[in-house]
């Protein structure tokens, strides 16, 4: 094995031709992957490549830990890279070939310094791994970003799939839609009763006009549903069972005889009225 | 038994979503097949209902779905298969009302009622596999 490789020494080296490193580098880039040219913006993309470069010559000549402090400013201008690439919905591959083209872009001027060939083997493969390093690290955070934005959109709309309207005085209505699994039900669940507690209401409207289908799971979710108003002295009306459901439930063998059904969202609010003893329409206009 | 012919479509199911993907797909192909709305509805309920068998019971399996034919008629077959721990009793899986999980004890039963042909072959210990068919 020939000398310790001096880091300091190939920082001066990338440093002195750092503009032609980059220029390589942004050439690769534009000519490998035109989908990430386009959703980052060639600019953007320019001023990131020119920074990271910058900062990664910088940190080679104090530190070969990635993880260290040396590589501080290199991370950091990485995992907003990854943060900002997240959003943007640009694929990993993209982000990889980001990071790995830069090999080849200080390649040949290495090269040009470097005459013995085992030495220079020995350069490429120390810093080729650095960038390997760094990559993964790009990778990781970027992996992380889209699973919080995931999380975030599934929260979204989860909320949003449990508005709970007030009709009238003492009536509330859920439009329930889209796929009632065990978490949304508890969801609607718990949202109902809360609703229910704090507006003193008398009748909840369960409209299931907007799920596709009511399977054994989610009869049972409605049926708990149900028992758990009735437990608050409200009466839980179920509206909008469409008749290809109601036949699919009857075959299926779900039995909702204890609970009121109506197929409309509209009947139901006459059976709400009559319960709460409203009299919607003989209300004097004044 | 309808020989199924032709593959349409198959996927693993380990989750809750793959059920609900698992459902998506079915309706599709059953809708491209020219299911009435209603038998869509039935088709896709059972699907629900063995789907969520897997992820209860066994944890992971395979859902395949084809086309069936038997003479003039045609329809889709899909196949729900599992390495899981098997039905003990399957006349007694197939009664409304038992559970061996606290559900409500009528899918298996429920989703046979839905279909034309529901063949079900599980051994304890030797998995469970499910054959159901609607004709068009």
């Amino acid at each position: 094995m020939a000398d310790e490789i001096n880091f300091q020494e190939i920082s001066t080296v990338l440093r002195n031709n750092q503009q032609e490193i980059l220029q390589l580098w942004i050439t690769r880039i534009v000519g490998e992957s035109r989908q990430l040219v386009e959703m980052a913006g060639e600019e953007n993309l320019k001023r990131q490549a020119s920074g990271l470069l910058d900062r990664f010559i910088h940190a080679l000549a104090n530190g070969t830990d990635v993880e260290g402090t040396a590589f501080e400013q290199v991370r950091t201008s990485l995992l907003s890279l990854s943060d900002d690439w997240a959003m943007k919905e640009i694929t990993p591959t993209d982000i990889v070939l980001f990071i790995f083209s830069m090999k080849d872009s200080y390649l040949s001027t290495l090269q040009g310094q470097y005459r013995d060939p085992a030495q220079l083997n020995e350069i490429i493969f120390a810093v080729n791994r650095m960038m390997d390093r760094l990559g993964l690290i790009t990778l990781n955070s970027f992996m992380k970003r889209r699973e919080s934005i995931i999380k975030e959109q599934q929260r979204a709309l989860m909320e949003l799939s449990v508005p709970i309207v007030k009709v009238w005085d003492r009536i509330l209505m859920i439009p329930l839609i889209g796929i009632l699994d065990s978490s949304r039900t508890q969801l609607v669940m718990e949202t109902l009763l809360t609703a229910i507690e704090e507006t003193q209401s008398k009748v909840a409207i369960l409209d299931i006009s907007g799920i596709p289908i009511v399977d054994t799971l989610v009869a049972k979710h409605l049926l708990r549903t149900v028992a758990a108003t009735k437990l608050m002295g409200a009466v839980c009306i179920i509206t909008g069972i469409r008749s290809k459901i109601s036949q699919t439930m009857i075959q299926l063998g779900i039995d909702l005889s204890s609970v009121t059904t109506r197929t409309t969202m509209a009947d139901g609010l006459k059976v709400a009225f009559q319960l709460t003893g409203i009299k919607p329409f003989e209300v004097p206009v004044q | 038994m309808a020989e199924p012919r032709e593959k349409l479509f198959e996927m693993p199911i380990t989750s809750d979503e793959d059920v609900i993907m698992a459902r998506q797909k079915v309706r599709a192909i059953a809708q491209q097949l020219g299911f009435s709305m209603l038998d869509q509805t039935r088709v896709v309920t059972a699907v629900s209902e063995l789907g969520r068998n897997i992820v209860v019971h066994a944890g992971k399996g395979d859902m395949n779905v084809f086309r069936a034919e038997e003479g003039e008629r045609s329809g889709i077959s899909i196949i729900f298969s599992d390495n899981g721990p098997g039905i003990t009793d399957v006349d007694q899986a197939l009664t409304d009302g038992y559970s061996s999980v606290g559900s409500m004890g009528l899918g298996l039963k429920g989703a046979s009622r839905l279909v034309d042909r529901f063949d079900i072959d599980s051994n304890p210990g030797a998995g469970t596999t499910i054959t159901i068919t609607k004709w068009l």
